[in-house]
């Protein structure tokens, strides 16, 4: 069939506005279509990370975004003093915003030493050292270091926090890409944080053999009477929790998708159906030299597959291509939902724009493939 | 054996609550090398009669054997396998796709038969120098009068070297020095490269060049003309 090619792009080219106004559509649509297979890959790999069920995480009881939530720092000491417990770190949280935002810079201030054996991260540019010796150096994820075009020496302020960056790092955990690390007692004394001796929270790790759910409940007994009471939750747990309100967002962008898919459906089946259309004639004339009713089905299958996955390639290429270099982040009262390409995105994209192509296709390719000769040779 | 038997041939078709029937009972023979004329008023049944002979038809009862095969009883897909090896078809209109070139438009029956692609220009070039046109054959038929699209047409139905050639009016749409040219062409594949041609005309001077001459009224043969010598 590699033969026929020349004629199946020849023949979408004697149309060209048509052809490349319908590609310009499908492009378009499987751009919102891979989008918001991004959102949605990014929510998955955020709730279904590995490891979250060993980790705790400790806020204080009732809060609803993390300045709201000032537990005594010294809770991490007891803490990590109660069985199955390996580590209790204290976190301070500092953001530029507490809403859902595609752009919010969220700090994390760790005690520096601690930092390297709670966090995945492998530092791209930049050293430990320097971060554990400076007072206000900061660790930035490279998302944010892409997004915000910063580099290592460099001055980066937020509010009224200003920190020198020290390191720039990746992560296993998409999200971790889009944080800035710093330094716990900097963080907590930030001008009008108010936060010295407090952690917004504390990070909870479990031994092996550790139950989270009864160790979570053994925390929040603890300091049911204590000066600020907790609330406990596996970090899958809390991230969920915090994160609920976009999943049913996010859940409803799946339809989008599926409108998109709809929307390249229609758009190349009604181009197919024109170019079949003003073709009576010449598939019949090629029925007469001696090509096959099959021949004729597999050219229009062939023509609708093409324009199909033109446009699915523009389209879901330049999505990945802008998620690449954007490094776009949804966060929301702390928890970032990194918006990454990847394969199986660019598989999904082109996949669909493949079987949207071949479904377009089959009734008119059937209806040109079944036509009586001598009747369509007539055809004006 | 004759290279085409129409044994007891009727074709009808239903138009709204009426049976028409173009051909009723119509028997003919063609020998290979002949080049038969078929005219007659239009309705008489000629194009239909050419279209069942080229297989892009098929009858309403009797049977068409071509080179001993009983075509009336192949599938659609051996049908359309048998028109690629054994039929080149030249249209009035001369209906080339318009996207390909003229060597593309030629080339077209040659991509049925499994050739390569050297052999396929090799057999072009041969047909395009056979019509004249090798100097066009990289123009589109937009680019082509409407003479040398017929002579496109024509190289398009002579390229696969096919069984037999039917002509539907292939002088109608031309004016009459193209048609002169255009016939002397059809009467070289006849003569020179021994082709057999069944041609539907509506012009006697046209039906003239032909070896035998039929004439078609209201689906049953009238008169039948061998002709010895070419026209005068």
């Amino acid at each position: 069939m590699l033969r026929y090619i020349p004629y199946v792009l020849k023949t979408l080219w004697r149309h060209r506005t048509r052809t490349l106004l319908t590609v310009s559509g499908t492009a378009v649509a499987m751009f919102v279509f891979s989008f918001v297979g991004a959102v949605q890959e990014g929510l998955d790999r955020l709730l279904n990370e590995q490891q979250q069920d060993r980790s705790l995480i400790v806020f204080q009881a009732n809060r609803f975004c993390p300045s709201t939530s000032k537990l005594p720092e010294d809770y991490a000491l007891r803490i990590s003093k109660l069985p199955g417990i390996k580590d209790a770190v204290p976190i301070q949280v500092y953001m530029n915003n507490c809403r859902a935002s595609l752009d919010v810079v969220v700090f994390n201030g760790l005690p520096a030493k601690k930092l390297r054996s709670v966090r995945p991260i492998v530092l791209q540019t930049g050293d430990w050292s320097q971060f554990e010796q400076q007072r206000d150096a900061a660790l930035v994820g490279q998302a944010v270091a892409r997004r915000r075009k910063l580099s290592v020496g460099q001055k980066f302020s937020i509010g009224s926090l200003t920190v020198t960056i020290a390191g720039i790092f990746a992560s296993a955990v998409a999200a971790e890409e889009s944080m800035i690390y710093t330094h716990l007692e900097f963080l907590q004394r930030t001008p009008g944080l108010h936060a010295v001796g407090t952690a917004t929270q504390m990070e909870v790790l479990l031994d092996e053999s550790a139950d989270a759910q009864a160790t979570s409940k053994l925390i929040d007994d603890l300091y049911r009477a204590g000066p600020v009471a907790t609330n406990t939750r596996t970090k899958g747990a809390f991230q969920a929790k915090t994160v609920g309100d976009l999943v049913e967002l996010v859940g409803f962008t799946r339809y989008l998708g599926l409108a998109c898919v709809l929307m390249v459906l229609g758009l190349v089946a009604t181009t197919t159906v024109m170019g079949v259309q003003d073709r009576i004639r010449e598939h019949a004339v090629l029925q007469t030299i001696g090509f096959t009713g099959w021949h004729i089905f597999a050219f229009i299958i062939g023509e609708s597959l093409v324009v199909s996955l033109i446009g699915g390639l523009l389209g879901t290429g330049t999505a990945l291509a802008i998620l690449q270099t954007s490094s776009l982040a949804l966060g929301t009262e702390g928890i970032l939902i990194a918006f990454l390409p990847s394969a199986s995105l660019a598989v999904t994209g082109l996949t669909a724009s493949a079987l949207v192509g071949l479904l377009a296709g089959i009734a008119p390719a059937w209806q040109a493939a079944r036509s009586e000769i001598v009747p369509a040779l007539r055809f004006a | 054996m004759s290279l085409v038997e129409v044994q007891q041939i009727t074709k009808e078709y239903v138009k709204g609550d009426q049976k028409i029937a173009p051909l009723k009972d119509a028997d003919l023979t063609v020998e290979r090398g002949e080049f038969v004329s078929l005219m007659g008023a239009s309705g008489s049944g000629k194009s239909t009669l050419l279209n069942l002979i080229a297989g892009i038809d098929r009858p309403t009862s009797g049977q068409i054997l071509v080179d001993g095969e009983v075509i009336t009883q192949f599938s659609r897909t051996r049908l359309a396998r048998w028109r690629a090896e054994n039929v080149g078809y030249i249209f009035q209109m001369h209906n080339l796709v318009p996207v390909l070139t003229a060597f593309e438009n030629i080339e077209l029956p040659l991509l049925l038969l499994g050739l390569s692609a050297r052999d396929r220009e090799k057999r072009v070039n041969i047909a395009l120098e056979a019509v004249s046109l090798t100097d066009r054959a990289d123009h589109y038929p937009r680019q082509l009068s409407g003479g040398q699209e017929q002579r496109v047409g024509i190289a398009r139905a002579m390229v696969a070297n096919p069984t037999l050639i039917v002509a539907d009016e292939p002088t109608g749409d031309l004016d009459a020095e193209t048609t002169e040219q255009i016939l002397a062409l059809l009467q070289r594949l006849n003569t020179e490269l021994g082709m057999t041609l069944l041609m539907v005309t509506h012009d006697p001077n046209a039906a003239l060049i032909a070896t035998r001459r039929l004439r078609l009224e209201k689906g049953v043969f009238v008169e039948s003309t061998p002709v010895t010598a070419g026209r005068i």
